[in-house]
């Protein structure tokens, strides 16, 4: 009797485990969110194709005049070489702007609830769909420096160097992922998200370094330049493109070399990515406790 | 099936904790007020013992959904105190989501994906043992009739078929206690047989189940006990017998040519003749008059007979079982709607101008 119920109580203490751990949970999320994103190939090849055509436009039609205005007399760059770390953040940008609409989908369709009554670690739910997004980006921004080698451009440091360039993307990635998701559950509703978060992306891009040196961007633009964090992303990744320190924003001359650019360019982002990756989160834990309707 | 397990065992209770009483739910003066002050829930007062098959029985908004979202964590109590499974619902909530299937009222599955997709990740999300997986999938998709399809894409799915893949994907943990909130509204009668038949399989099988409802045949047809509530509180329970006891057996509808007075010649007429028990009521309405009583089906040839002698015409005549709205009606003495809410507009302006 007693050893039936050590039995009993084993199997007890088996549910409340569940076999559900942190990291189990995450994966689980990852493998459904790339499933999705595989089974859904218009979206992977849609926010690649206007980062490809401006690329391929801007080099081609501004490529003379830009290059002038990039150079100023300093070491010769192409302008596909000083473009490519900018289409890089183009996409990291436009992928970041669909994360959102996911959690739409899922608000949508009922995932959401669902994971909510399950006995998953909600972070980890969360971490899961973030990190699929990563892969994508990734993925991507290896594809725009490839086809940007492709049509010329140089990447100074070499493979290590596109490798940072991913990693720049990702981090600058987080802020505006966490952005797409605030969107997401205070509109509930797809196109408010998509709209709102694609509606900043070219403003974003056009004032900032992303095209021009800010030194030669007229002086209101310069002014909201500083402040946007697309010039952070950008400066930090050109830096590693052309091997050398390239911001003009924060000036500094500690660390030498690009790192000058890197080491304020980063500190930026992470700063960015945990101010609005702590609103995203707050939103979320509001809307998955009181306001599940 | 393939590890040869008994067959017997395939939705077997799942292991529970020994500090489990025999109650699969219990919940004291539960209250539940949203942000925007609306009191959805007012004191709810539930027990409900292992292995029943419970129905939730109300209205659209009288707050069954609410109250089956705080008794599976989703939504907290602003008071009282729920233990669902031996585990308190505020303070052990990963508990009780371990312990217990939850299906939605909208169907909720990720279209993208495969059926069988979709139950891989139930069983993840579930902690399922990896070993176990790929034979539970096999069996639930065997158990709801999608093994065909198991391998297409959900958004293919017919609505009943969409239905019974959630339904599989809350089973995967074999949980004790399964909460169905509204599971056959919007379904074809077909559909709807399917997935009362399943739900009886399951609960054959020990799993207590928790359903909420508000078609009062969907309630008789699967529940043994029943609990029904209106604006947030529970104003009646017991089994669908003694309920249907409340409004006294069935309904004669005799429609009535002619006015008022005709009909109210009826109504007196129904009322003398006795054919009834003292309980029944007789009530005069838009087309003629409405008997309600035990003997309804037996004593209605009867009434016919005696008002084709008081020369009263009758136009048509009809018995039926008691709706929700006539327990309702018998509970409160209010008719509630079901569906629209154009009724209680309708009783409210038929009463007169007192309303502001």
């Amino acid at each position: 009797m007693s050893s039936e119920n050590a039995a009993a109580d084993e199997e007890a203490a088996d549910i409340t485990r569940s076999g559900n751990s942190f990291l189990g949970d995450l994966w689980v999320n990852f493998v459904r969110w790339n499933i999705k994103a595989v089974r859904n190939p218009f979206v992977l090849v849609v926010s690649l194709v206007q980062p490809i055509i401006f690329l391929v436009l801007f080099t081609q039609v501004f490529g003379q005049v830009a290059a002038g205005a990039v150079n100023q007399g300093a070491a010769d760059i192409s302008y596909e070489t000083y473009l490519v770390p900018a289409i890089c953040m183009q996409v990291a940008l436009a992928a970041a702007a669909t994360s959102g609409v996911g959690l739409v989908n899922d608000i949508e369709n009922g995932m959401f609830e669902k994971v909510l009554v399950s006995p998953m670690n909600r972070t980890a739910v969360f971490l899961g769909k973030t990190a699929a997004e990563v892969v994508r980006i990734a993925a991507q921004i290896l594809i725009i420096i490839g086809l940007g080698v492709l049509l010329g451009a140089e990447v100074e440091t070499g493979v290590v160097g596109a490798l940072g360039i991913v990693g720049v993307g990702i981090l600058f990635s987080f802020w505006f992922i966490a952005l797409s998701n605030t969107l997401a559950v205070i509109t509930k509703d797809q196109e408010s998200t998509i709209i709102g978060a694609n509606l900043l992306q070219f403003p974003l891009l056009f004032v900032s370094t992303a095209f021009l040196p800010l030194a030669v961007l007229p002086g209101w633009i310069q002014i909201v330049a500083r402040f946007n964090p697309v010039t952070y992303g950008v400066d930090a990744a050109r830096a590693i493109m052309l091997g050398r320190d390239v911001m003009t924003v924060i000036e500094v001359t500690a660390f030498g070399g690009i790192y000058d650019t890197l080491a304020p360019a980063v500190a930026v982002l992470l700063a960015l990515a945990l101010g609005f990756g702590s609103v995203a989160v707050y939103m979320l834990q509001r809307a998955s406790s009181a306001n599940v309707q | 099936m393939a590890t040869g397990e008994p067959s017997g065992t395939v939705l077997s209770l799942a292991p529970l904790p020994s500090s489990v009483t025999d109650d699969a739910i219990a919940a004291e003066g539960v209250e539940l007020t949203y942000a925007d002050g609306t009191q959805a829930v007012r004191g709810i007062d539930l027990t409900v013992p292992r292995g029943e098959f419970f129905g939730f029985l109300g209205p659209n908004g009288a707050g069954k959904t609410t109250t089956i979202k705080t008794l599976v964590t989703l939504l907290r109590p602003t008071a009282g105190s729920i233990t669902v499974n031996g585990f308190d619902a505020v303070t052990e909530g990963r508990a009780v989501r371990e312990t217990v299937g939850y299906m939605a009222q909208e169907t909720s599955i990720d279209p993208e994906l495969t059926a069988r997709e979709n139950l891989r990740f139930a069983c993840d999300s579930y902690g399922v043992p990896r070993s176990e997986r790929a034979d539970r999938i096999d069996e639930l998709l065997d158990l709801v009739d999608l093994a065909d399809v198991a391998d297409k894409r959900a958004d293919d799915f017919s609505g009943g078929m969409k239905k019974r893949l959630d339904a599989a994907t809350a089973l995967v943990h074999r949980p004790p206690l399964v909460f169905l909130d509204e599971p056959t509204t919007g379904l074809d009668p077909k559909a709807r047989n399917r997935l009362w038949e399943y739900f009886r399989r399951i609960n054959e099988r020990g799993t207590t189940i928790f359903l909420t409802t508000q078609y009062l045949e969907e309630a008789d047809a699967l529940c043994e006990r029943l609990a029904v509530i209106l604006d947030g509180e529970i104003v009646s329970a017991g089994s669908p017998a003694e309920l249907k006891r409340e409004v006294g057996g069935e309904i004669l509808e005799v429609n009535v040519e002619g006015d008022d007075p005709a009909r109210a010649e009826a109504a007196e007429i129904a009322r003398s003749v006795e054919l009834f028990e003292p309980g029944a009521t007789v009530e005069v309405t838009e087309n003629g008059i409405s008997v309600t009583s035990e003997r309804a089906r037996s004593k209605g040839t009867d009434l016919l007979v005696a008002l084709r002698d008081a020369d009263i015409p009758v136009t048509g005549f009809n018995v039926r079982a008691p709706t929700l709205d006539d327990v309702f009606l018998a509970i409160t003495g209010e008719h509630v709607d079901t569906d629209e809410g154009a009724a209680p507009v309708d009783a409210v302006a038929a009463d007169g101008g007192d309303h502001a």
